[in-house]
């Protein structure tokens, strides 16, 4: 059998693998807190019920496995919400999904693309039907193509991580960065917040980024790229990783070294592995917070625009068309006030 | 010598093959040796140290172990999609079956080498004996065990640092993180692990009759049966093995990372499936070669270290992987039949 064949075979059995993980939805939301505030539940009065579907990338990794519990979680506070999750693994079938989604015509559709350029004409579709969108995380690339977004602050993480690394080490170190999956805006943001702000903030060029290796966010990639960079590299002083679950990784390959007294690391996302580490103190120093509970805050936000309201502590009528939810710096110290939003 | 000798039955070139096959090796050794002195060269200081070849055969450990039952599988002119999947699959389930308060390396390992196996007789009947193309079967299981992966701990991965006897550093003899860093006279246990299975792979391959049986099947299956091999147990056998290989696989690289993974392991079958072909082992079946097998998953190691070494973006990375792969294959390549 040809070589392409396979290749073809490989990609289908990719993609298979893919959607069979989209099957299931996280049932308990014990560790998820939604802060619902009291203003939005003025509304519960009106006796209108709103329909929203929610379209999301699978529950395979942490982060967006909280995004689904986050996003139910806030639904079920509100008694005239009707709301459906939908889970695609790729963004050819999130775009079908979200075409069948608008044949059920819900009032409003909250959707974290895989892919905001690949999802931006469906949602459009799904706009000029009268459907409103609320969009999560990841951006549309066209303003019509949502009422609302609501996103978390990529390039922030970086600036965050920049600074923190940069006092610790007082402007003079060496640094490994371990990126995300290459190609995607959330990695190109995380890196580009970094060394930007390296640059202003150690403007010498103290800090040296001897390596920058993609992880792919996820742990055994981690792990084997550190246990490269750790042989190529023998003076290092701290690490910028991407993501807390493929930190755990790359906090093994640095364990294994037994170079765990030469260094410190950084995760970001907010994983409470990562935050039981900080809080033990060691290799682990910080976390940058990437809030999951954005996604409970655009299901209220949804609620509001069902039902044509806005929030009442600000002054327009309507929802604000963009909410950024601010990166938080998690470490030993304040880690107590972040453990709440902590997910598994 | 007993039985026929099916392997020459089924292939009247046998031994223009075999000999096409030492020169594919040759020349996949000489890669190897290129792909080194280009390292020492680009990277003096960090490349050629004994450190480093002790980790670049560490990391080839885990998708080395995976290449070799490739090999059997591929000989017989299937393949297994599969064998990413059920390394993590196993590992999770050997996860759970020691709980939060269990420290027993042992119950870990055999539970995630019983765990593969099974799935890999799950292979292999669906295969030998439903008859269900080895294709469409391996691709089920590549999801079903990913699926399983995610399912079992509730998409957790599971730690494994209490298998250590408690402490870093220096493991603990035959605890699990032992396996994945420990050392024997400076060398890494996993790839002692890695080299023995290597060398019984080749023993098996090619000084018993199981071995003639298994290349025999996939030169010609027609003349196999009719030369007596009973080619249906065969076939039943490499995935079984495949997946008992996943479990030792998985073992390895639970216990480099301390944890067990529903993510991990994911598309190391390209790798092995890469290395084995490769080597020279030919996807329609009827030729095989371990120590080409051996020196493919080299390649890709060195190749992949090399790499990340010299800090080269992704893009590079995977066009420069991608014209390495083909300037090995045709370096080799003895043979202009096409």
């Amino acid at each position: 059998m040809s070589r392409k064949r396979l290749i073809i075979w490989i990609v289908a059995a990719s993609l298979l693998a893919i959607g069979t993980t989209a099957c299931s939805i996280g049932g308990d939301d014990e560790t998820t807190t939604v802060t619902v505030s009291e203003t939005t539940e003025r509304g519960t009065s009106s006796g209108k019920t709103v329909k929203i579907i929610a379209s999301v990338p699978p529950t395979d990794h942490g982060w967006l496995g909280a995004i689904s519990k986050d996003a139910q979680a806030a639904a079920d506070q509100h008694d005239d919400v009707d709301f459906e999750l939908l889970q695609a693994a790729d963004a050819d079938s999130q775009a079908q999904q979200i075409e069948q989604a608008i044949a059920q015509k819900p009032d409003v559709l909250v959707v974290l693309p895989q892919d905001g350029a690949a999802l931006t004409p469906v949602a459009q579709k799904a706009e000029r039907a009268g459907i409103r969108v609320v969009n999560v995380d990841r951006l549309f690339t066209a303003p019509d193509a949502a009422t609302a977004t609501v996103l978390g602050d990529n390039y922030q993480i970086g600036v965050l991580a920049a600074n923190y690394i940069a006092d610790e080490l007082k402007c003079n170190g060496n640094v490994v960065e371990i990126q995300g999956l290459a190609g995607i805006s959330v990695t190109t943001d995380r890196t580009k917040g970094f060394t930007d702000t390296l640059k202003k903030k150690c403007p010498g060029g103290g800090v040296k980024i001897v390596a920058s290796q993609p992880g792919d966010f996820n742990p055994d990639k981690g792990l084997t790229v550190m246990e490269n960079i750790l042989q190529a590299q023998d003076d290092i002083d701290a690490v910028y990783t991407h993501d807390d679950d493929m930190a755990q990784g790359v906090v093994q390959a640095i364990r294994n070294a037994n170079r765990d007294d030469e260094m410190f690391l950084t995760g970001v996302g907010g994983s409470q592995d990562a935050m039981k580490q900080i809080e033990e103190g060691g290799l682990y120093r910080a976390t940058f917070l990437y809030n999951p509970n954005m996604a409970g805050t655009a299901v209220n936000m949804a609620r509001l625009i069902g039902l044509g309201e806005g929030f009442s502590e600000l002054v327009p009528p309507e929802v604000p068309r963009q909410l950024v939810v601010p990166a938080a710096v998690v470490t030993k110290e304040n880690v107590n006030e972040y453990e709440k939003y902590a997910f598994n | 010598m007993t039985g026929p000798a099916p392997a020459e039955q089924a292939a009247p070139a046998f031994s223009d093959r075999l000999k096409a096959l030492r020169i594919q090796e040759y020349g996949l050794a000489a890669v190897v040796v290129l792909l080194f002195v280009a390292g020492s060269i680009l990277k003096p200081e960090t490349f050629p140290t004994w450190d480093n070849v002790r980790n670049m055969l560490t990391q080839a450990s885990v998708v080395g172990v995976l290449a070799i039952g490739m090999t059997f599988v591929i000989a017989t002119a299937g393949i297994d999609l599969s064998v990413g999947s059920m390394v993590a699959a196993a590992g999770v389930f050997g996860g759970i079956l020691i709980g939060t308060d269990g420290t027993s390396s042992l119950i870990f390992i055999l539970g995630t080498i019983a765990f593969a196996t099974f799935l890999g007789t799950v292979n292999a009947t669906a295969i030998a004996y439903a008859r269900i193309v080895p294709f469409i079967a391996t691709l089920a299981m590549f999801s079903i065990a990913r699926g399983l992966a995610l399912l079992l701990n509730d998409k957790l991965p599971v730690s494994l640092l209490d298998l250590n006897g408690g402490s870093f550093g220096d493991p603990r003899p035959f605890s699990l993180l032992w396996f994945g860093n420990g050392r024997i006279f400076g060398i890494p246990v996993s790839v002692y692990v890695f080299v023995a299975i290597t060398i019984a792979g080749w023993i098996v391959l090619n000084r018993t009759r199981y071995g003639r049986y298994v290349v025999s099947v996939g030169g010609n299956r027609e003349a196999a049966r009719i030369a007596g091999v009973p080619v249906r147990r065969i076939i039943f056998s490499v995935y079984v093995m495949s997946g008992l290989l996943a479990g030792v696989a998985s073992v390895l690289l639970c216990a480099r990372l301390g944890s067990a993974s529903p993510v991990s392991g994911n598309l190391y079958e390209l790798d092995a499936i890469g290395a084995v072909v490769i080597g020279g082992t030919s996807l329609a079946g009827g030729r095989a070669t371990i120590v080409g097998t051996f020196l493919g998953v080299l390649t890709f190691a060195l190749i992949f270290s090399l790499m990340t070494q010299l800090n080269l973006s992704t893009e590079v990375q995977q066009v420069t992987k991608g014209l390495i792969v083909l300037a090995a294959v045709l370096l080799q390549r003895s043979d202009s039949r096409y």
